[in-house]
């Protein structure tokens, strides 16, 4: 076949030759093998009306001519409050074309659920409020695991879903007729199904009411034809509609003067103090304040969330990977902490004093006793903290969280040559190895250690991972599985962190363009592996690295049940790498320590300099989980550190 | 050459290569496919011996046997004091699996064991076998936690703790706190 020509006739030509040789051996040769045996398969490339449309020109609509449809308003609305990206499937068709229309960067993508992922991910190093969509019954509910995983991160996501038309509801008209409201109940923060066209830009309001102020979650708003077909021709149409500086406020809560007095003279009279900087300070975009709080007084800093990096791990205050000194702090101060962990869940001593800031009262006081809870918002709240902190030397606490530091490290490279010696044996690659690798390379070779954002999930591997990757700048990392420890959305969130280095947005500014790396495991990237297509289709250059070994990483729990372990198992030696080819990415298979570094330079170089994503395969073995035949086994991360996974 | 019935089969892995199945049906070979057949065995065994032994020389050498568990005896009295300190230790390293409570029944990352029932512990249930469980890791599931608790003494405040939860009958002994 003419590759330059794909046209129907230089498509059928050959297939009219093997017909007719096909009769001429009376079915001695399949037709299959006639066409495989005369015709060159097509390369996979990437459709001209993808990278023309993209760049159509834009679209807002308006109340002249024949005015502006429902969907319009919600996309207008969307527009002035500076939606950061929409990732959606085919559905929703006038709410997601008219949100494209209106310049907001789309992306379309292989599964709704892998989509709202993505969203979720562009948000969680951005901090901006992102959007997703699907079509309604079955592409709604593809999308229920992945907005439970935003919802307990607390992300800032715009749910979208078409839902049939208000004509028909209880009828079971045709198909796809659902009840969503109720199926995200628990998972969300505000949802609304629009019954009243000429309110939807009054709900839009409701949205980012929602979306932008207080502790953030999931949004889900969803839309019968009526409302999104509906057409305006004046604004006299519409219910309360004005624009956002009227329908919401940047008004935020300030720490009451007696609460800041009682804060500053609890960490004066400290003298092992640590904030825990939770995702409010990033999403508030405090680091600097903190900074500047934390340098002035010598105060330990912990940073936690679904992001990492809103304080560096190399600075000399930080304490994230300090986990021995945690127990000998006399002062925690968590600032904009979100999940609240019990007190046994992260390792301070149960005497520590506590301070808890946060921008709405209803959540002080949940889990963990507080001796000071402050309603404040985040940046208000480290801004004044930095300017009224007297300057203070600590050394003996600093020296205390060095000495903690290096013996973490120390334990990491013990876990790294034990995991040598294990490979070496096996003729595979155990995990501590790959991500001994994946750090040197990021953070100790020619590349910018603060350029490279990277994502971790898994069990087995993504315990690992945590441990050894590292966030030096605001949005830096992505902890995949925060709080919720959903298998499978990683490669997903990463394309959608990935998109927003690739726009800039925010913290990613300085480092646009720049390659994303997620570490994932085999039982995770079956659940979006098929976002590689998009990742190629977009040109969004992703660095997968895949831990084969096998199996789901519970297996161990089948050892004791003969009988069960069958259910724990995957066939071996799967080939990821060949199934990443066959979407448009690159594929590497490797098993030694020396292919996987030859292997992530290549990927690398490639996803830099030519945004083509790749999927290393790394062969590991299922048994590097257990500790009786491959010491350490999988070890599980002390909290908070950098390993941090449930809170 | 498929597999059929009446055949042995039998399969090799080879490094690189995955998981080869060759025929062993050796009656009908050729005498080269004997040939090949008989490399490729030596190899996988060869290969097989040296990771073997790799893989002994791989082993962590400070794990204690079982045998030396059983002669340990613990140098902290089964006190109250003990068992709280044990019970902070726990309450910041094993709650995950087993439960505020030892019952392990919140069965999220692990099947672990139900610390209130010796009867149903897979490794021993002498105080010295309760360490080794704790600091070189149980089974396929529970990692070593010396590396994360890696005050030997504080170990053995946790074995006291862990013996707390047992059915009062099957407990050791309360001991007066010295200096009380």
């Amino acid at each position: 076949m003419n590759e330059k020509n794909p046209s129907r006739r230089n498509f059928m030509a050959p297939i009219a030759k093997g017909a007719a040789a096909g009769a001429a051996v009376a079915g001695a040769i399949s037709p299959g093998r006639l066409f495989a045996a005369s015709m060159p398969i097509p390369s996979i490339r990437i459709p001209k009306e993808v990278t023309e449309t993209v760049s159509e020109p834009t679209r807002l609509g308006s109340f002249e001519g024949q005015g502006m449809t429902g969907a319009e308003v919600f996309a207008r609305a969307c527009k002035d409050e500076n939606l950061a990206a929409l990732f959606c499937c085919p559905g929703n068709y006038p709410v997601i074309q008219a949100i494209s229309a209106a310049g907001i960067p789309a992306y379309g993508g292989r599964s709704e659920g892998s989509m709202t992922s993505a969203a979720d991910g562009f948000s969680r190093v951005t901090g901006e409020v992102t959007a997703c969509s699907g079509t309604e019954g079955p592409g709604f509910t593809n999308m229920i695991m992945n907005i439970a995983v935003a919802h307990r991160a607390r992300t800032p996501l715009l749910v979208l879903a078409s839902n049939v038309t208000l004509a028909t509801d209880d009828r079971e008209y045709f198909i796809q007729t659902g009840y969503q409201q109720p199926t995200t109940e628990g998972l969300k923060k505000y949802g609304k199904r629009l019954i009243d066209p000429k309110r939807v830009h009054e709900y839009a309001a409701y949205a980012f009411r929602y979306l932008k102020t207080g502790v953030p979650g999931p949004v889900h708003l969803d839309f019968p034809g009526e409302i999104v077909r509906a057409r305006f021709t004046d604004a006299s149409q519409l219910t309360d509609y004005y624009g956002k500086e009227k329908y919401r406020t940047e008004s935020r809560p300030h720490p009451a003067p007696k609460d800041m007095a009682k804060a500053l003279d609890m960490i004066g009279k400290a003298e092992r103090p640590v904030i825990v900087a939770g995702q409010g300070v990033f999403l508030r975009k405090a680091w600097d304040a903190l900074m500047t709080a934390a340098e002035k007084n010598d105060i330990a800093v912990v940073s936690s969330g679904p992001m990492r990096g809103h304080f560096p791990d190399e600075h000399r205050l930080s304490a994230s990977l300090s986990t021995d000194a945690l127990m000998s702090a006399d002062l925690v101060i968590f600032v904009g902490q979100y999940s609240m962990p019990a007190r046994n869940e992260y390792k301070f001593n149960p005497d520590v004093k506590a301070i808890r800031v946060n921008p709405t009262a209803e959540d002080l006081g949940r889990n963990w006793p507080l001796d000071l809870g402050i309603v404040a918002d985040e940046a208000a709240f480290l801004e004044l903290l930095a300017q009224d902190l007297p300057r203070k030397r600590r050394e003996s606490w600093v020296s205390e969280l060095a000495a903690a530091r290096q013996k973490y490290e120390k334990r990491l490279l013990d876990e790294y040559e034990q995991g040598v010696k294990h490979s070496q044996a096996t003729n595979t690659l155990h995990h501590a190895v790959l991500c001994k690798e994946v750090h040197d390379f990021l953070y100790k070779g020619s590349i910018d250690p603060k350029q490279t954002v990277t994502g971790w999930g898994g069990w087995t591997i993504g315990n690992c991972a945590a441990r050894w990757l590292r966030a030096y700048r605001p949005g830096q990392e992505v902890n995949c599985p925060y709080q919720f420890s959903a298998v499978g959305p990683d490669l997903a969130m990463m394309v959608g962190a990935g998109a927003a280095v690739q726009l800039g947005v925010g913290p990613q500014a300085a480092y646009k363009g720049a390659p994303v790396l997620v570490v994932t495991s085999d039982a995770g990237i079956a659940y979006s592996m098929f976002e590689l297509d998009t990742a190629a289709k977009y040109k969004i250059p992703v660095v997968c690295i895949v831990y084969n070994n096998n199996a789901w990483g519970m297996w161990p729990s089948a050892v004791g049940t003969p009988r069960a372990m069958h259910m724990y198992l995957f066939q071996e030696n799967l080939r990821y790498d060949k199934m990443a080819e066959g979407l448009g990415a690159r594929g590497e298979y490797v098993r030694t320590q020396d292919e996987f570094r030859d292997a992530l330079k290549r990927s690398y170089t490639a996803a830099a300099n030519e945004r083509v994503s790749s999927l290393i395969n790394v062969q590991a073995l299922k048994e590097f989980t257990s500790a009786r035949n491959y010491p350490p086994g999988n070890m599980i991360n002390p909290e908070p550190s950098v390993g941090a996974l449930a809170h | 050459m498929p597999w059929q019935p009446g055949h042995r089969s039998l399969t090799v892995t080879a490094p690189n290569e995955g998981a080869l199945t060759y025929d062993a049906s050796f009656r009908a070979m050729p005498v080269r496919e004997w040939w090949r057949a008989a490399v490729l065995l030596a190899a996988a065994a060869i290969f097989l011996v040296t990771a073997c032994l790799v893989a002994a020389s791989a082993a962590d050498d400070t794990r204690l046997t079982a045998a030396e568990a059983r002669k340990l005896k613990s140098p902290i009295p089964y006190t109250k004091k003990s068992i709280d300190r044990g019970r902070l230790i726990y309450s910041q390293n094993c709650t995950g699996c087993h439960g505020t409570d030892g019952k392990a029944e919140v069965a999220v990352i692990a099947e672990a064991t139900d610390l209130t029932s010796p009867k149903l512990y897979k490794n021993g249930t002498t105080e010295g076998e309760i360490l080794r469980s704790i600091r070189d890791g149980a089974g396929d599931q529970m990692p070593p936690f010396k590396s994360q608790i890696d005050n030997e003494e504080d170990i053995w405040q946790l074995v006291n703790f862990v013996r707390s939860l047992w059915p009062p009958a099957m407990r050791p002994p309360l001991l007066e706190d010295k200096g009380k």
